[in-house]
């Protein structure tokens, strides 16, 4: 489809031309005006130079983009257009008569050499119009299309109304439209600020081309002005076309004329121009990278590399720094070398007294040698042949702490100019953001990591816990432990022993969290070897008591109770190690079971043998025994009031008759309620032992 | 949470430590603190008010028995006073009335220092 159109761009003006040739050679011999021959004659030539035009701007899309090659381009076609027309003009055996009022070829020859020149110029001046238009239009402002569409308007005009017809009655008119596209041609050439944004090696090619450019069109413009064999060939070919190419041409030799002269004025900025761009794409890239790099090693690699860049340096570092807290020193590791040695770093950044390093962490400012070879902090370097011309060196500051230097260097004295300063600056503070970005996801990829191990620890602690209840018909039992974080340190265990006596241990230990779970696990161990060997609660505790002792922190202790159920005789024997008391309910009686005894872990044999006391109770049919820990009778409510022993009572002793499992799960429930959306501050731990008799 | 405070005073011969507020395993290194602090001015004889405890556990018991071996090694004691009834429950659960001395009032406890010195 785009081919067969740009085809037909081609193909119909090349066939209107041909046609109109044929009109003139004819014409040159024969006065002739048949039927308005020649109207159609001129609106072949003006519909053959339209359809050109769409053909040429079928064929360039990527307008605006590159100036200089634009320019280039258009360099290309009006010189050789230039290169034709002056070859056509030392062309023996060509001529024109100069009888009458225009002149005429003398041959058909010239009329083809004559059409070829105009054709050639007319096209050199489209490409001419749509250089100038894509490069007023490269920043556009409210009047650039305005203006732009005025000079074409009185390009177009000035053209039609040249036309032979009415040529004599409009010659003002057109005159005028002359005068205003002359006017608009120098207006728009004010818009040239497509040079800005050219790099110092395109502004150099620019200003070469627009020399160029000018010079050309000044001399078209001074054949087509002066009776020049192309002015003859334009006139007679079409005078509509006269105009265009005339005005056109003005309009180069503006336009490039003042794109040469601007051009060469902003050559001096073009560096400063091209290092800003630098930078700011720079830091552009640097701050994506922020977000992007996880790998601290990437990062360091990209930054040093981004920092020569930046500010043109030769070579370019990153020295980490690190507390070493429990120690009091600082690490020093030299990351992201670009360009440079490690042995050289060792040299520059700590040597003797003048110790870089020292320097910038001290004053924590940035450090600037001139001339490395003669500054009396740098000059030693020499005698181990590092020679550099400037160095700089700056500190990455986080939250008033310097986590790091970042050093750059360049062979020439003097080398860092303000601007590099504040670009690396601005850099280094980007670095931190990173660094510290980098860091904060390594941090938190180890925190997963814990909490992975966390989760196993939970899970293991879980298994330490019994997973079956001992079961009998004499009595029901329900039992559950939550801790308030992964792991705590409640525990629960069951004991079947001889003659169908059922041991029952709850116990709790001081703190929370991990150290406590590991007391708790220990808990279990004593526990399940003392129980099989003990005949009485209290013995238990006191062994137990013995054995921990000496095991424990000092700040550490574990509170047990103990409780030997005897089926046969329908007995309870219990021992308290400073544990919270057993609940007992028995119809309409309530207790709080709680015979004297000191935590275990708390002080050694004697005294705290001599505290511990040994209860035994009857249990009579339908009789309730709780053991729990103190998170059930501590936890708060949202005003942090607690829950409490006798709110725990009355409720025990409400719902006694119903099954151990509906009695826990009730319980929890209401302490859920209680609690409301205040968090349960401890480990909570709940062991119901409903009596049914023997 | 309730905040937890702890205020250290000398008299002659003996320092008091008061209490204030919610001391758990979070707040008792506090504790632990102004405790290293007295037995590093060698100040042994140590009245520990806790009008204005409300609430104890059992992280914030274990301050006390990290201290009490070094403490009494020295010749000095820990003594416990104005305990309201609830704080005195957990005290009194775990053993430490037999294990701490433990008054009414903190004149009383600064009495028994003073009597222990005459003697």
């Amino acid at each position: 489809m785009f081919r067969l159109k740009r085809l037909l761009y081609i193909g119909v003006p090349v066939l209107l031309l041909i046609i109109v040739f044929m009109i003139d050679v004819v014409r040159i011999t024969v006065e002739f005006d048949v039927g308005g021959i020649l109207y159609l004659r001129e609106l072949a030539v003006i519909g053959a130079l339209v359809l050109i035009y769409f053909f040429v701007s079928s064929g360039s899309r990527d307008r605006g983009k590159a100036a200089t090659k634009d320019i280039g381009r258009l360099l290309v076609v009006v010189a050789g257009t230039t290169v034709l027309v002056g070859l056509v003009q030392v062309l023996p055996g060509l001529g024109f008569s100069e009888g009458g009022p225009t002149s005429v070829p003398l041959n058909s020859l010239t009329v083809f050499f004559g059409a070829l020149a105009s054709v050639g110029v007319s096209i050199a001046s489209i490409v001419t119009l749509m250089t100038v238009r894509s490069l007023v239009f490269h920043k556009r402002k409210k009047g650039t299309k305005r203006n732009f569409i005025i000079y074409l308007a009185a390009l177009i005009g000035c053209s039609i109304l040249v036309l032979p017809f009415w040529a004599d009655e409009l010659s003002l008119v057109s005159t005028t439209f002359f005068v205003a596209a002359i006017v608009m041609i120098v207006v728009i050439s004010f818009r040239q600020s497509w040079i800005v944004f050219l790099s110092r090696r395109e502004k150099i090619y620019s200003i070469i081309y627009s020399a160029i450019v000018f010079i050309t069109f000044i001399v078209l413009s001074l054949l087509l002005t002066n009776r020049t064999f192309l002015n003859k060939s334009v006139v007679f070919f079409s005078s509509p076309a006269e105009r265009f190419v005339l005005l056109n041409s003005i309009c180069g030799a503006v336009y490039f004329g003042m794109a040469f002269i601007s051009t060469l004025f902003h050559l001096p900025t073009a560096e400063v121009y091209e290092r800003k761009q630098s930078e700011l794409s720079s830091l552009h890239n640097l701050s994506r990278l922020v977000t992007q790099v996880f790998d601290f090693k990437d990062l360091v690699n990209t930054v040093t590399h981004m920092t020569r860049e930046v500010c043109g340096a030769q070579s370019a570092w990153l020295e980490m720094i690190r507390d070493v807290k429990d120690k009091g020193y600082r690490e020093y590791e030299a990351v992201g070398m670009n360009n440079i040695s490690e042995d050289q770093i060792a040299v520059i950044t700590a040597h003797g007294e003048y110790s870089l390093r020292k320097l910038v962490i001290e004053s924590k400012k940035v450090l600037l040698v001139d001339e490395v070879a003669t500054d009396r902090r740098t000059r030693h370097m020499k005698q181990y042949g590092i020679r550099f011309g400037s160095l700089l060196s700056v500190p990455l500051i986080s939250h008033e702490q310097i986590i790091g230097i970042l050093h750059a260097t360049k062979d020439v004295e003097y080398g860092f100019d303000q601007d590099d300063i504040d670009v690396v600056t601005t850099f280094a503070d980007h670095v931190t953001i990173a660094i510290e970005n980098s860091r904060l996801i390594a941090q938190s990829l180890e925190r997963e990591r814990y909490r992975q191990e966390m989760m196993v620890a939970r899970d293991m602690q879980r298994r330490l816990l019994p997973q079956k209840f001992p079961t009998s018909k004499s009595f029901e039992i329900a039992a559950m432990s939550e801790p308030a974080m992964e792991v705590g340190g409640d525990y629960f265990d069951f004991v079947e022993l001889e003659n169908g006596r059922v041991g029952v241990v709850v116990g709790d230990v001081s703190g929370k969290g991990v150290s406590a779970a590991f007391y708790m696990a220990e808990v279990k161990g004593i526990f399940q070897s003392l129980s099989k060997l003990c005949d009485s609660p209290r013995e238990l505790l006191v062994r137990a008591n013995h054995t921990l002792i000496g095991n424990l922190e000092k700040k550490a202790f574990i509170s047990l109770l103990y409780v030997i159920l005897d089926v046969k005789h329908a007995t309870l024997e219990l021992a308290r190690a400073g544990h919270c008391p057993m609940i007992h309910i028995s119809g309409n009686e309530k207790d709080m079971i709680r015979p004297s005894g000191l935590g275990l872990g708390l002080t050694n044999g004697e005294i705290f043998s001599n505290a511990t006391e040994e209860k035994t109770i009857l249990l009579k049919k339908g009789d309730l025994c709780l053991f729990y820990t103190d998170g059930i009778t501590e936890s708060r409510n949202e005003a942090g009031e607690e829950f409490g022993y006798e709110r725990l009572v009355m409720l025990a002793a409400e719902i006694q008759n119903q099954s151990a499992r509906e009695i826990q799960d009730r319980i929890l429930t209401e302490i859920k309620a209680y609690c409301g959306k205040a968090a349960f501050g401890d480990d909570l731990t709940l062991v119901v032992m409903k009596w049914l008799g023997t | 949470m309730s905040e937890f405070k702890v205020h250290h005073r000398d008299g002659d011969g003996f320092s008091v430590i008061e209490l204030k507020g919610y001391l758990d395993a979070h707040t008792a290194p506090d504790l632990e603190t102004t405790f290293q602090e007295l037995l590093g001015d060698r100040k042994f004889n140590i009245v520990v008010n806790c009008r204005d405890l409300t609430y104890i556990s059992s992280a914030g018991l274990g301050v006390f028995m990290a201290y009490i071996e070094d403490v009494r090694k020295n010749k000095g004691d820990i003594k416990l006073t104005n305990m309201s009834p609830k704080v005195y429950n957990v005290f009194d659960l775990l053993g430490f009335p037999i294990l701490y001395e433990i008054y009414k009032d903190e004149q009383e406890a600064v009495n028994k220092f003073k009597q222990s010195k005459k003697v």
